[in-house]
């Protein structure tokens, strides 16, 4: 356990490299867009439309969601790392592969979480936004969320391997797909014309949306853990036998 | 004569750049089309989302379903537009600094200007999210019933070249930072293209002014969709002049031009280190 906590701490300081001031930028657009966007949602529900949620509970679901957007919707460096050659390296290594990719992201949320989360956390009554959570369940919601995360992203890993160079695009196409079918940034329950009936039972709705609507108290924990479990236990057996298929097709030619 | 020559050149490079494009879709038919997709399904995962919550809510912050639409339509046309003009990470203008790359166009018999203008031109495979926004612009325009006159059209080109000159200025304004630290800000432009992009697709009526004011001075998203629609459709928000989003363009490409020079002085002097000397980029 110890090597891989040391490879998520190096991959934290990495982050930090070229000083703090360069992750500045980041942390002032995702400041500028959560401010406007907590306003949007006060000025959508403030119409008076029915909504399943009461304007206190979306907003603690948009700022709960941009506060912990990386474990949301989990992002490896995978995809990239095979373009540039990187993934190889991984193997020169006494460690398993999918252990090194998954310390290696945890140990990048770090700055972001100090950076951004920690002081945004502090200024939330500040903005009349409550962040006490509706239930415990959260935290295992929260946890099987990064799980399946893991999981989905190291099929798309897969994908781009299949697919030779286009990791790219693959990249492009599922961050389009997860940002809208996840409900980080619009509650699945929120979708119209009856999407949000469909929507909720697949894949990417364990995701992000699952344990913010825990948070917010706008779910059944009992309901939404079980389709979580059932997702992660359906797509980990999966996940691990595509890769363990593919890494004979990986092909790197370095950046 | 020497402008016509000029102009005629620059129509002959966008020429050069569209048959390079045209040659990598019938070359390499499988990979562009799943590029044309994925720019599809990326602007649209975007613009839906406000879309989306309009219909259910039957519009946001006094603007209807069908006024969010022409926004997102105004939104989609300009995506289109950077994808279309820009592929060549020639807006993307910090990845070249930072990567050691403007040096390889100095060696170029024309201008920097005039290749940075010209070389990003891919009118066939990204020209998909242009004639996207144009269908939804229409299909807007009639919902809305709106009276089009030769005005309006003019404004709407306008309009749309501010908001284009917005983008590319402020890009190349933050990417000056590469030219005095090329690691660290190769991907600032980045930042400050695609880190904006949603939030330049709120609407943002209904909304505090000083949010308003904000993102219409100090973070322009404002007039990346939101308040030239709004002009479009003959309600200037918040009393400004319909003017402000041209004027603000001059303005903002006036800093941008000062600065970007500055950095270009500095590089020419200073060089950059991001290659070893057997090739590898540090």
């Amino acid at each position: 356990m110890f090597k891989y906590m040391k490879t998520a701490g190096m991959s934290c300081l990495e982050k930090t490299n070229g000083g703090i001031i360069y992750l500045l930028p980041d942390v002032l657009i995702k400041i500028c867009t959560l401010i406007p966007l907590i306003f949007l949602w006060r000025v959508v529900m403030t119409s008076g439309a029915r909504a399943g949620m009461n304007m206190s509970q979306m907003l603690t679901y948009t700022y709960v969601s941009s506060l912990l957007s990386d474990m949301m919707v989990i992002e490896t460096a995978a995809s990239g790392w095979l373009s540039e050659g990187v993934l190889m390296k991984l193997y020169g290594r006494p460690m398993s592969v999918l252990g090194q990719l998954a310390a290696q992201t945890a140990g990048s949320w770090l700055p972001m979480l100090l950076l951004f989360s920690l002081p945004m956390a502090l200024l939330a009554p500040a903005m009349g936004v409550s962040l006490k959570p509706a239930s415990p369940w959260f935290l295992l919601s929260l946890l099987l969320c990064i799980s399946l995360g893991f999981a989905i992203d190291f099929l798309f890993a897969c994908l781009s391997i299949k697919l030779r160079n286009m990791s790219w695009l693959i990249s492009r196409i599922r961050t389009a797909i997860v940002s809208l079918f996840s409900g980080t940034i619009i509650p699945i329950g929120l979708l119209p014309l009856g999407i949000d009936r469909i929507m909720k039972y697949q894949p990417f709705a364990c995701l992000g949306g699952s344990p913010l609507s825990v948070y917010v108290g706008s779910a059944d924990p009992g309901s939404v853990i079980l389709l979580q479990l059932i997702w992660n236990m359906l797509l980990w057996p999966v996940t691990l036998l595509v890769f363990k298929k593919s890494q004979e097709g990986i092909v790197s030619y370095g950046g | 004569m020497a402008v016509k020559n000029k102009v005629l050149r620059i129509l002959k490079l966008f020429g050069i750049s569209a048959r390079m494009d045209l040659t990598w879709l019938l070359r390499d038919t499988k990979y562009a089309i799943a590029g044309i997709t994925a720019d599809i399904i990326s602007n649209l995962s975007t613009v839906s989302g406000i879309y989306l919550i309009a219909l259910r809510f039957n519009g946001i912050g006094g603007l209807n379903t069908d006024e969010i639409l022409f926004m997102m339509a105004y939104s989609t046309i300009t995506t289109g537009l950077f994808i279309m003009f820009g592929s060549g990470n020639n807006i993307h203008i910090s990845r070249i600094i930072g990567r050691g790359q403007l040096e390889h166009l100095f060696m170029q018999p024309l201008s920097l200007k005039v290749q940075l203008f010209t070389s990003g031109f891919t009118p066939f495979t990204g020209g998909s999210n242009f004639v996207v926004g144009c269908i939804m612009l229409i299909i807007a325009m009639q919902r809305l019933s709106l009276p089009v006159t030769v005005w309006w059209v003019i404004f709407l080109i306008a309009y749309i070249l501010a908001t284009m000159t917005i983008i590319v200025a402020r890009a190349y304004l933050v990417s000056s930072a590469a030219f005095y630290a090329p690691v660290a800000a190769e991907e600032i432009s980045s930042a400050a293209i695609e880190g904006t992009w949603l939030l330049s697709t709120f609407p943002l009526s209904g909304m505090p002014s000083i949010i308003q004011v904000s993102l219409l001075t100090i973070l322009p998203e404002g007039l990346m969709a939101w308040f030239p629609s709004l002009c479009l459709l003959g309600r200037a928000p918040l009393n400004f002049t319909e003017y402000y989003p041209l004027a603000f363009a001059l303005i903002l490409s006036l800093i941008a031009s000062y600065v970007f020079r500055k950095g270009l002085n500095y590089y020419v002097k200073k060089g950059s280190n991001r290659y070893v000397p057997y090739g590898f980029r540090r």
